[in-house]
């Protein structure tokens, strides 16, 4: 690896560590807000949205203790030098093993099993032995590694990188040509500055299928309308609260609630604003998603 | 010799002989039975994985008239699970001589089967792993055998709950989970293990049903130049590993072949640093049970990129194909295929989507599906047409050779995909995914065609999502038993898919549904969330 590339790879590492920091620092204070026994806060931004996700990924997967974010970043520093030479400045090997599925490193709590191996080396298989780093240098190096191997392994911590790839100008003629959207939608009704409302990955997915699960900030969909036709003709047309194979309640206009067993004959209709959304899902190539990605976030 | 002695000796064969004294033990014939009735012995109910009883007390024309026999609510310390929440019964019962055998993560339980009355419960405290679920226990003689989540591998005497001895057989700090129901065959307990947070390799394990001792450990991705190590692009990729084996398999003692389902390989989505078709992972592969020696495999997802693992049971049942009697293996994969092999070489007999799919562009010579190389996850995303957990996952299918159809719970749908580490040697899951429009919907194949002869889209929220979901259990009584996302617990008739009956649960059904004699009567068990619930005919009293 010549020294130029080495540079690109740490240039790299450093970008990811200081975006995984600030996401980390977010997820201490949220981590904290929870020993505070308050309700986290699930809705709202999408920032505390994300870093819960990040938390209840890691409680699910049962990692350890949260790395020291700052320890960390000190550790990068150290590792660089020291170690990236033969385990690779992201630590995911070289000559030297990938030290994110490494025993040693997963076995590890605060430098113990680190420290040791680094302090004694490996000499039969040609690692040197790093005699002269300090206590607090070895657990700097450890709370680097454990950082690698947390936003590896964590995927509730992995971020969509970019969706605005599309030709804004392309979007804007689908919007209003072949995909019809403006037989709906209006960008200066609904859709006013609707591209300052949400996050870019949250306006495509919404765009795609409003109400879809996951969707921070936005997408809301309101509970379909249905209507209910009895055997004798009689009719009941409300919003939906609860709708199974065999039963269905519903509110109708005066707020008057209903509730109906599916026994034969009786006929339920529901009135799905979203059809057109989902015939689109078998028409978009992902170019023209990409272009009306593109154009709906200019709606500022 | 007088009576006097011979009692004496009945009673020193019966003292020396363990199998019967312990009376409650599990004839080890009882597992090589085709669809016993007053046993379900392993987690499939028999080894041909169908999920068919030729009971008929319980039968279309009757069963309006099922009823609650008993409930039993599993209650754990703080009442939600590690990163899951409330605890879910996942596994399907063992019920052997009177006794139900079940399991959540961390937790085995023994019951009555005529009561629901708890007579043990067996409590692990996890060092971690993932309680995303628990499929059931494992039994040999008067031995259980248990996975607890955090790669320990635990054998319990039936009659106590007391533990025998424990092995680790994965390693829960680099990221294995364990939530596989362990098989007994012969004396052979096969362990299968999860894991993808990082990359590991993936294997099965046989383990002495005595001593719990290693004999024999089938990596899911070959070594350093054996074969199979061509499809992947040198060694450091291939270390990444995958290829996990977390639900059990199926078994043909006249082959003498295990059948078994691999899953993705490592990283999960960032396929760019394993360029090529990464065997053994998406595989069905076909495995000598002393042995472990690979007979056959087939490849359902040649570098998958999309999570596809392929671990739904593999089916195993005899049936005609253009007018010869076959034996075969039937799969509805994640990846939304429907194949038929020939279970004994592992030709390709169909391969067919069950759902509608844009990931493979067709199928090459040998069945194997084609991936399109312009749906792999991009940065900006990729619009999928499939539910973006698979046409469908670990829930048990059913085949029915009465009316020769293959029922599956599937889900129709549309995903985003992303790809989250563009780097040249990614890691773990290296993306990620969104889900759009999906629907729950469940299908009757015909084994012959792939064709869907009926299908019931069930009243659902359109972008409603479940981690799992419900299994099924056909009938010699024309029955299928399954339930919806929406607590009902449904029987269908199995050749119309007329809907016959319902109950609605505290929670939706979460397992496979089994069924059984006891004192001469048909029983129903079903989990619906945290309770099991016991359903026979309404008493004539």
């Amino acid at each position: 690896m010549c020294a130029s590339e080495r540079n690109l790879v740490s240039n790299t590492v450093l970008h990811a560590l200081r975006c995984s920091l600030a996401t980390l620092v977010l997820l201490g204070v949220t981590a904290l807000r929870a020993q505070q026994a308050k309700p986290a806060a699930t809705e709202g931004t999408g920032e505390t949205q994300e870093d819960n996700r990040a938390l209840r990924t890691r409680e699910f997967l049962g990692l350890g203790r949260m790395p020291d974010v700052k320890m960390a970043a000190e550790g990068a520093k150290i590792f660089g030098p020291n170690c990236g030479f033969c385990h690779g400045a992201d630590a995911r090997g070289g000559t030297g093993p990938d030290l994110l599925r490494s025993p040693v490193v997963l076995h590890d709590n605060q430098g113990e099993v680190i420290g040791s191996t680094v302090r004694e080396g490996r000499p039969s298989q040609g690692m040197p032995a790093f005699s002269s780093l300090t206590d607090d240098q070895i657990r700097d190096i450890s709370e680097f590694l454990h950082l690698q191997v947390e936003l590896t392994a964590n995927r509730g911590t992995y971020k969509i990188l970019s969706v605005v790839t599309g030709n804004p100008k392309a979007g804007e003629a689908y919007f209003n040509g072949t995909g019809k959207c403006n037989t709906c939608h209006s960008t200066t009704g609904d859709l006013a500055h609707v591209g300052s409302k949400m996050e870019p990955p949250d306006l495509q997915q919404a765009f795609l299928y409003p109400g879809a699960r996951g969707i921070a900030n936005g997408g809301s969909k309101s509970a379909p309308k249905a209507t209910v036709t009895f055997p004798n003709g009689k009719t009941v047309t409300g919003m939906v609260k609860y709708q199974d194979d065999f039963y269905i309640s519903l509110y109708d206009a005066d707020g008057k609630y209903h509730s109906i067993v599916l026994d034969q004959g009786v006929k339920v209709q529901v009135d799905d604003k979203l059809v057109f959304h989902r015939q689109m899902l078998d028409r978009y190539t992902n170019e023209q998603m990409h272009d009306l990605t593109a154009y709906l976030v200019t709606l500022k | 010799m007088n009576l006097g002695h011979v009692a004496l000796l009945f009673c020193l064969w019966l003292f020396l002989s363990p199998g019967l004294l312990l009376a409650q033990g599990l004839d080890p014939q009882k597992l090589l039975q085709r669809e016993p009735t007053d046993t379900w012995p392993t987690y499939n109910g028999d080894y041909s994985g169908k999920r068919f009883s030729p009971l008929t007390e319980i039968r279309a024309e009757n069963v309006r008239s099922l009823a609650v026999a008993w409930m039993f609510r599993v209650t754990i310390a703080g009442g939600t699970m590690r990163g899951v929440g409330e605890p879910e019964i996942k596994s399907t019962p063992l019920l052997v001589n009177g006794i139900l055998y079940f399991t959540i993560p961390d937790h085995v339980y023994a019951l009555d089967a005529r009561s629901g009355l708890e007579l043990w419960h067996y409590d692990w405290v996890d060092a971690g792993g993932h309680l995303v679920g628990n499929r059931g226990v494992g039994m040999y003689g008067d031995w259980l055998y248990f996975l607890a989540p955090d790669g320990w591998f635990i054998s319990l005497e039936a009659k106590t709950g007391k533990e025998r001895w424990r092995k680790k057989v994965a390693d829960e700090k680099m990221q294995y989970f364990t939530t596989a129901a362990p098989m007994v065959v012969g004396n052979h307990v096969m362990v299968g293990v999860g894991g993808d947070a990082i990359d590991v390799p993936g294997y099965l394990e046989s383990r002495d049903a005595v001593t719990g001792e290693l004999q024999w450990r089938w990596n899911t991705e070959p070594k350093k130049g054996e074969p199979g190590s061509e499809t992947w692009p040198n060694d450091a990729a291939m270390a990444h590993g995958g290829g996990m084996t977390w639900l059990p398999g199926t078994y043909d003692k006249d082959l003498n072949l295990l059948y078994w389902g691999t899953g993705n390989p490592n990283p999960v989505v960032a396929g760019q640093g394993r360029a090529g078709a990464n065997l053994w992972t998406c595989s069905i592969v076909a495995l000598n049970p002393a042995t472990g020696k690979l007979a056959w495999y087939f490849q359902a997802s040649p570098h998958d990129t999309h999570d596809w693992d392929n671990t739904e049971t593999p089916v195993l049942f005899d049936a005609e194909i253009e007018g010869k009697p076959r034996k075969l293996l039937a799969q509805a994969a994640r990846n939304g295929y429907f194949f038929v092999l020939d279970r004994t070489n592992g030709k390709n007999v169909l391969s067919k989507p069950f759902v509608p799919l844009n990931w493979s562009k067709g199928v090459d010579a040998n069945g194997q599906p084609i991936p399109d190389e312009t749906k792999e996850p991009r940065e900006d995303g990729t619009l999928m047409t499939i539910n973006g957990g698979g046409g469908t996952n670990w829930m048990p299918p059913s085949y029915s050779p009465q009316t020769g159809l293959f029922y599956v719970n599937a889900t129709l749908g549309y995903s985003l995909t992303y790809l989250t580490d563009t780097s040249e040697r990614p890691e773990g899951y290296g993306g990620s995914g969104r889900g759009l429009w999906s629907q729950h919907v469940l299908e009757a194949l015909d084994y012959k065609t792939g064709d869907v002869k009926w299908s019931h889209s069930y009243t659902d929220d359109p972008s409603a999502f479940r981690l799992g979901g419900p299994g099924i259990l056909t009938t010699a009584g024309n029955l299928l038993f399954t339930g919806d996302y929406k607590r009902n617990l449904i029987a269908f008739d199995a050749t119309t898919g007329n809907i016959l009956w319902h109950f609605p649960m505290l929670r939706s059904l979460g397992n496979g549904p089994e069924t059984y004699l006891l004192d001469g009567r048909q029983y129903l068990i079903v989990g619906g969330g945290d309770t099991l619930y016991a359903f026979t005919l309404v008493p004539a009293r």
